[in-house]
């Protein structure tokens, strides 16, 4: 081997060292640095995309739209009503707390998102949403939508995140399943084909559960809220240590386009 | 040589760009073009060792701040089996292994046989794909294979190197552009056949 040849490879390899060596805080800090580098060009590309896809939009659905866009106005002015309704019964149920000397007040906020990127990595089950940083939207917030839980917050930038989803193995929650005392920990799976499952580990060896029971998440290990649907229980299988039961997702991944980051995490 | 260097680089830093807009094929397994495995791979038989390792390693370690998850958080107590993740950084190594294998066929590529490189790259990213696949189950346990990731990986590589011709042609005219020679062997090649005509 040339010295020249032998001395790069040296270099490479203590590169290479240096790299797996990087804390957690600072492959956060690498990975902030190159998304604020790209992201002009990301602007840019999103807004073309915005508009070339509004343009073709306009071209091929504008009667569509125009009946759309009115049944949506009538639809946020159904909401505003129950909205204010809502808070009304929010700032009534805080007042009634603070009465009670309650210690804890729940708050429950959320920012509407919308999916702009689906699976842009080759393995991990994510997609990118429109809002981030400047939204309030923190790293490990849930995120969820009318059907029930959707994943968690895994990057954010100051106008995008990326959402793991429930469908990927890194996303674990602590779950129970309805009308038993069972409780375990939900997560994707590696790899599947077909529609996506979820896994739901650590069940009791003679568990009760069965084919068409719900799944709800239970609210502890600080990330998720309690009481959010994950989906039914499909089959289960027993161990001979501990059972597990194969779930199907109440949110349809495939359909997804809005979201809703709330933006405190569980208890 | 200094100039066509720093254009490779800039092609593949230019390739990181791209690739946040190609997305992957639902209907296709969720198969997809990494252009930039392919600008680097296709780059990795025109240049020389050193430089090849430059861009494996600023090529690692961009797809690695690109695609790294974080840790997932929450308490211990509950979630008390993490899934492993990929260390940050594993990518360099397989960019330059990948990198080493393409220039095992560059005489080939030096008498102006392409084609070959072409293949390779699709090759060379089915071979990286699988290692990082089976990799993922290393570090996790249990080995899962389906026919669908059988599948991803195959129509990933397919459609990677359908694109190979087009960034080969890219770095030629790079390579006109700052006066580099690519392919030494097939222009001394027709030198030769030029004088003895």
């Amino acid at each position: 081997m040339k010295p020249l040849n032998l001395i790069a490879l040296l270099l490479f390899l203590a590169g290479a060292a240096w790299a797996l060596t990087r804390s957690d805080r600072s492959v956060r800090e690498i990975q902030a640095g190159y998304y604020r580098a790209i992201s002009p060009f990301l602007k840019a590309g999103s807004a073309m995309e915005t508009r070339a896809r509004s343009f073709l939009d306009e071209v091929h659905h504008s009667k569509e739209l125009e009946i759309e866009a009115r049944a949506q106005q009538d639809e946020i002015g159904r909401l505003r009503l129950i909205e204010s309704r809502f808070r009304e019964l929010e700032s009534e149920n805080a007042n009634l707390r603070h009465a009670l000397n309650f210690a804890k007040a729940t708050k429950f906020e959320v920012v509407t998102a919308r999916i702009t990127r689906r699976q842009p990595t080759t393995w991990w089950q994510t997609v990118e949403i429109d809002r981030g940083e400047n939204a309030k939207i923190g790293t490990q917030l849930p995120v969820l939508c009318n059907e029930g839980l959707v994943g968690q917050i895994d990057q954010t930038r100051p106008d995008r995140a990326t959402v793991i989803l429930l469908t990927d193995e890194k996303c674990q929650v602590s779950a129970k399943v309805e009308g038993t005392p069972e409780v375990g920990i939900v997560s994707g799976q590696r790899a599947f084909d077909g529609p996506p499952m979820l896994r739901l580990r650590f069940l009791t060896k003679d568990t009760a559960v069965k084919k068409g029971q719900r799944v709800f998440t239970t609210g502890r290990g600080g990330l998720f809220p309690a009481n959010l649907l994950l989906g039914t229980v499909e089959s289960v299988e027993k161990g001979s240590l501990d059972s597990e039961a194969l779930v199907r997702p109440s949110v349809n991944f495939a359909d997804l386009d809005t979201v809703f980051v709330a933006l405190t995490a569980g208890e | 040589m200094i100039r066509y260097t720093l254009t490779t680089l800039f092609l593949l830093l230019a390739a990181f760009v791209v690739q946040q807009f190609l997305p992957a094929f639902t209907g296709l397994d969720n198969a997809r073009v990494l252009i930039v495995q392919l600008v680097f791979l296709c780059a990795a038989v025109t240049v020389g060792t050193p430089t090849m390792l430059l861009l494996a390693f600023v090529g690692g370690l961009l797809w690695d701040a690109q695609c790294t998850l974080g840790p997932q958080g929450g308490t211990p107590e509950i979630y008390s089996q993490p899934v492993e993740s990929l260390r940050f950084g594993y990518s360099v190594l397989l960019f330059g292994a990948m990198g080493f294998l393409m220039q095992g066929i560059q005489p080939l590529f030096r008498q102006g046989k392409w084609q070959f490189s072409a293949l390779l790259s699709g090759i060379a990213v089915f071979l990286y794909l699988s290692a990082e696949y089976a990799l993922i189950n290393f570090v996790r346990g249990d080995f899962v294979l389906t026919h669908g990731i059988i599948r991803r990986i195959a129509l990933t590589s397919l459609l990677t190197m359908l694109f190979s011709p087009l960034v080969f042609w890219l770095l030629f005219r790079v390579a006109n552009a700052c006066r580099h020679t690519i392919r030494f062997d097939g222009i001394k090649r027709h030198r030769r056949q030029q004088r003895y005509s």
